[in-house]
């Protein structure tokens, strides 16, 4: 039984052309599948191939490029409306769920707020374990206390606390083998986000843009938490190159005369000028590159006590995977104070540069509501999208009184991971309408406590809503674009079955057309989808799950389940 | 006010005289005279402490201490304190329960107040569902009526300025909403 689920899934990604024959029959041969345990062991191997392992779901975006592209058509989009429930899975944690589910050899691995870690029974929703962080008196986050999931490698299962600890767990049972403190969190350091595992290295980025830290990403030993190297997302040298517009053209309405005036009593600077980094970097092994996007500056829209660009705010970086060295960066928009930087995770792709030749990209998608494709090689601008949603009066300077400008500060685009389809050449966006003033006041440095300087506020009388967008990232054109209700955050989820699922805040949980649009399956989930879905196969049975947990920042109405859906017999 | 006279005496004279060798469960004996034996605080401009979140006493305590939070009655309190006091204070004091303060559930009028607010600002965003707060947010359901009021006017004049983007967050909402807000929260 086990074994056909594997040569199934083989054979159906065979057809539509990968080549992951080897790989997975090469793994069952010398080790049988077992569901509980014996191959549960994450290899690099395993994690290197993942984006065409149609059983697991090995890391937090699919696979290293981060294209949340899963290679099993069993559901497709002549089946989709046949599916159903599983089993439903109620954690201990009624509150916002961003988890991205793991699943390695039947064995899921899913979070809650307040950094739980469950270990799940993938095919019929059984608790193998649970896991609660001991979480320390101070914890400082800005958005709620969120947790975006583990990360698998060798036989650990590895989570970041709103503690700002980085915590290894056995994979087995659950208990703890070594924690490491990342940062301090009485600084306004905190962890939400999943880390990635990748060649004995945990990778770990940091929140804390709305308390004056200084970002980074740090790798990790994978075997004892020990320190390998630390890259700084604010360098000590950041006022850049004065840069007077934005990537799209747009004049940003600096007064640079007046910001080079203060700079000499600007002071260290770096270290609190923001820069968190909130989602995991993608992974280039050829080139052994991370790619990441870096947040806002601090404080977020007084720009007065922040001369210069900021770098490497609101900008794409790519570093050296093994030494951490700093490769190349382009920013989106220097000095910002809208907070309206760069959040959802970058994704790898293979796309035309200007000239129409096909070359290796990195994708991210702002919060001003544009997907940019960059080149791969020096980080540079290839092209940007149509935008996704209104925009209005970019850039209008925040004042004290307020000032209406569109999109607002949560964008665009949120921290939700976009999805690709690498064959029709389209990424898939999820986006928020929220008309907002943004308000700037002065004060200094507070030792770590909220540091907006100023507040960016709904206007409670306009209409809000939200899209799913299908970018044509060869071309910068938007293919289709299906309105919600509200806006939208969470995550999306492509696969070969030509489909594509995302939820909503109101619980609405949906299957699309993924070269249409069309929406050809939905699940009402009683509380937020606002959670990035997954999909996994057990004894040649498909499911795609997703958390279903509604979310703090935008209020949608808060659950605990974890639901996973298959076919009807 | 002789209330409170008589409580600073009594813990001038604690303070300096034995507070070395003071247990928690001493030391926290000096605050019930402001804010209760049973957690209900003596005077309603007084804020309930009991039950509150451990990080946020701290944060607290810490910044009276480093003059970032400003009143004279506490500052007096904590000059003595050290870090570990403090912590030690902040521990004991969360895991006593939060006291009911029989305060009146607001007005229909006043929660579609609130509720536009929080749509606007996000309050619970930060202080959560129910406005219960964690750790360095603090609970503001079931707070003293005065007190809220009290402590949403001196952040937005920054009477308050341990908290900017909570001064922020207070001059971007209608002073004239502090009021029904206030009635919300105590009564939540
Ligand atoms: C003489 C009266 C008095 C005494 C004694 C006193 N407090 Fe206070 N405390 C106050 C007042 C008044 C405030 C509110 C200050 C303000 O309005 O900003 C306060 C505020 C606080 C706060 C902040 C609460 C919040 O919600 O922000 C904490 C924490 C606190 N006190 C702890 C203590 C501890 C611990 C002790 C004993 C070691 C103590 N207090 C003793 C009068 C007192
Ligand atoms: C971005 C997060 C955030 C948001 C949004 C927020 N608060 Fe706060 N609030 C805090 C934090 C953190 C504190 C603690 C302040 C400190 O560190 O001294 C606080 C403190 C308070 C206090 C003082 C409580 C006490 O015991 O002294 C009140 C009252 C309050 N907030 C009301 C509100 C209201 C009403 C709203 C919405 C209009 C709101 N807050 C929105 C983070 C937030």
């Amino acid at each position: 039984m086990r074994m056909l689920g594997r040569v199934a899934v083989s054979m159906t990604a065979a057809t539509i052309g990968f080549s992951i024959i080897s790989a997975a029959v090469a793994a069952d041969e010398t080790k049988p599948a077992t569901l509980y345990g014996d191959m549960s062991s994450v290899t690099q191997d395993m994690l290197n191939r993942a984006g065409h392992d149609g059983n697991d779901f090995l890391l937090t975006n699919g696979n290293y490029w981060q294209q949340r592209f899963y290679p099993n058509r069993q559901i497709n989009r002549d089946n989709v409306a046949g599916l159903r429930p599983a089993w439903i899975f109620q954690t201990d944690v009624t509150e916002s769920m961003e988890t991205s589910p793991l699943v390695v050899n039947g064995v899921m691995y899913v979070t809650t707020s307040f950094d739980h870690v469950y270990a799940l029974n993938a095919r019929t929703g059984e608790e193998l374990w649970h896991y609660q962080q001991k979480l320390g008196p101070i914890t400082t986050y800005c958005c709620g206390p969120n947790n975006r999931g583990v990360a698998l490698y060798g036989d650990n299962v590895y989570l970041a606390t709103l503690d700002a600890k980085l915590v290894a767990l056995d994979a087995k049972t659950g208990k703890v083998k070594w924690e490491t403190q990342i940062a301090n969190p009485e600084e306004g350091y905190s962890e939400t986000m999943a880390p990635t595992a990748v060649d004995g290295k945990i990778l770990i980025g940091t929140n804390g843009g709305e308390y004056g830290i200084r970002g980074f990403v740090k790798a990790y030993d994978a075997k004892d938490g020990h320190l390998i190297w630390t890259f700084y997302t604010i360098p000590e040298k950041n006022e850049g190159v004065w840069a007077a517009q934005d990537a799209t053209g747009r004049d940003m309405h600096r007064d640079i005369a007046a910001e080079k005036a203060n700079l000499a009593k600007a002071g260290d600077l770096y270290k609190r000028l923001g820069g968190g980094v909130w989602q995991n970097p993608s992974v280039d092994l050829a080139t052994r590159r991370i790619y990441f996007v870096v947040g806002n500056p601090s404080p977020d829209l007084d720009g007065a006590a922040r001369p210069g660009d900021n770098l490497y705010t609101d900008s794409l970086v790519s570093v050296d995977l093994d030494t951490g060295k700093y490769v190349c960066h382009y920013q989106y928009i220097a000095h910002d104070v809208w907070d309206l930087d760069a959040v959802s995770p970058t994704v790898l792709a293979e796309a035309k540069d200007a000239d129409g030749k096909i070359v290796p990209v990195v994708m991210e998608a702002g919060k001003t509501g544009h997907v940019y494709v960059n080149n791969r090689k020096d980080c540079s601008l290839i092209r940007f999208s149509e935008a996704m949603v209104p925009q209005e009066d970019m850039w209008s300077l925040p004042s004290a009184k307020g000032t209406r400008m569109l999109p607002g500060a949560n964008g665009g685009v949120e921290w939700s991971p976009m999805a690709t389809n690498p064959f029709l050449g389209l990424a898939y966006a999820i986006n928020l309408h929220q008309p907002m003033t943004y308000t700037v006041t002065s004060a200094p440095y507070p030792n770590g406590k909220l540091w907006l300087g100023g507040a960016f506020a709904v206007i409670p009388t306009e209409a809000q809503w939200g899209n799913i967008t299908a970018v044509d990232y060869n071309t910068g054109k938007i293919r289709w674009q299906v309105k919600t209700p509200q806006p939208m955050i969470g995550g999306v989820l492509a696969t070969a079955g030509g489909l594509v699922f995302t939820g909503e805040g109101n619980g609405r949980f949906a299957a699309y057309d993924s070269a249409t649009g069309s929406r050809l399956w939905q699940f009402m989930a009683g509380a937020g989808v606002n959670a990035p879905p997954s999909s996994y196969t057990v004894d040649g049975k498909q499911y795609i799950v997703v958390a279903a947990g509604g979310n703090v920042q935008l209020n949608y109405r808060r659950g605990n389940a974890i639901i996973a859906f298959s076919l009807a017999e | 006010m002789w209330r409170v006279a008589l409580a600073l005496l009594t813990l001038g004279w604690s303070v300096t005289g034995v507070a070395q060798t003071q247990t928690v469960e001493q030391k926290a004996a000096a605050c019930a005279a402001c804010h209760g034996e049973k957690g209900v605080p003596v005077d309603k401009a007084f804020p309930v402490i009991w039950g509150q979140h451990q990080g946020y006493l701290f944060l607290q305590l810490r910044d009276f201490k480093a003059g970032a939070r400003k009143n004279d009655f506490m500052q007096a309190v904590v000059a003595e304190l050290s870090r570990d006091d403090m912590m030690a204070l902040a521990e004991y004091f969360s895991k006593k329960p939060w006291p009911d303060l029989r305060q009146k559930s607001a007005t229909d009028a006043e929660a579609a107040v609130a509720n536009r607010v929080n749509v606007s600002i996000g309050c619970t965003g930060c202080h959560l569902g129910q406005y219960q707060g964690d750790a360095t947010v603090p609970r503001l359901a079931g707070q003293q009526h005065d007190y809220l009021l009290k402590s949403m006017r001196d952040f937005r004049s920054r009477a308050r300025a341990n908290n900017p983007g909570m001064t922020d967050l207070m001059k971007a909402t209608a002073e004239a909403d502090f009021e029904p807000e206030a009635n919300f929260l105590a009564g939540h």
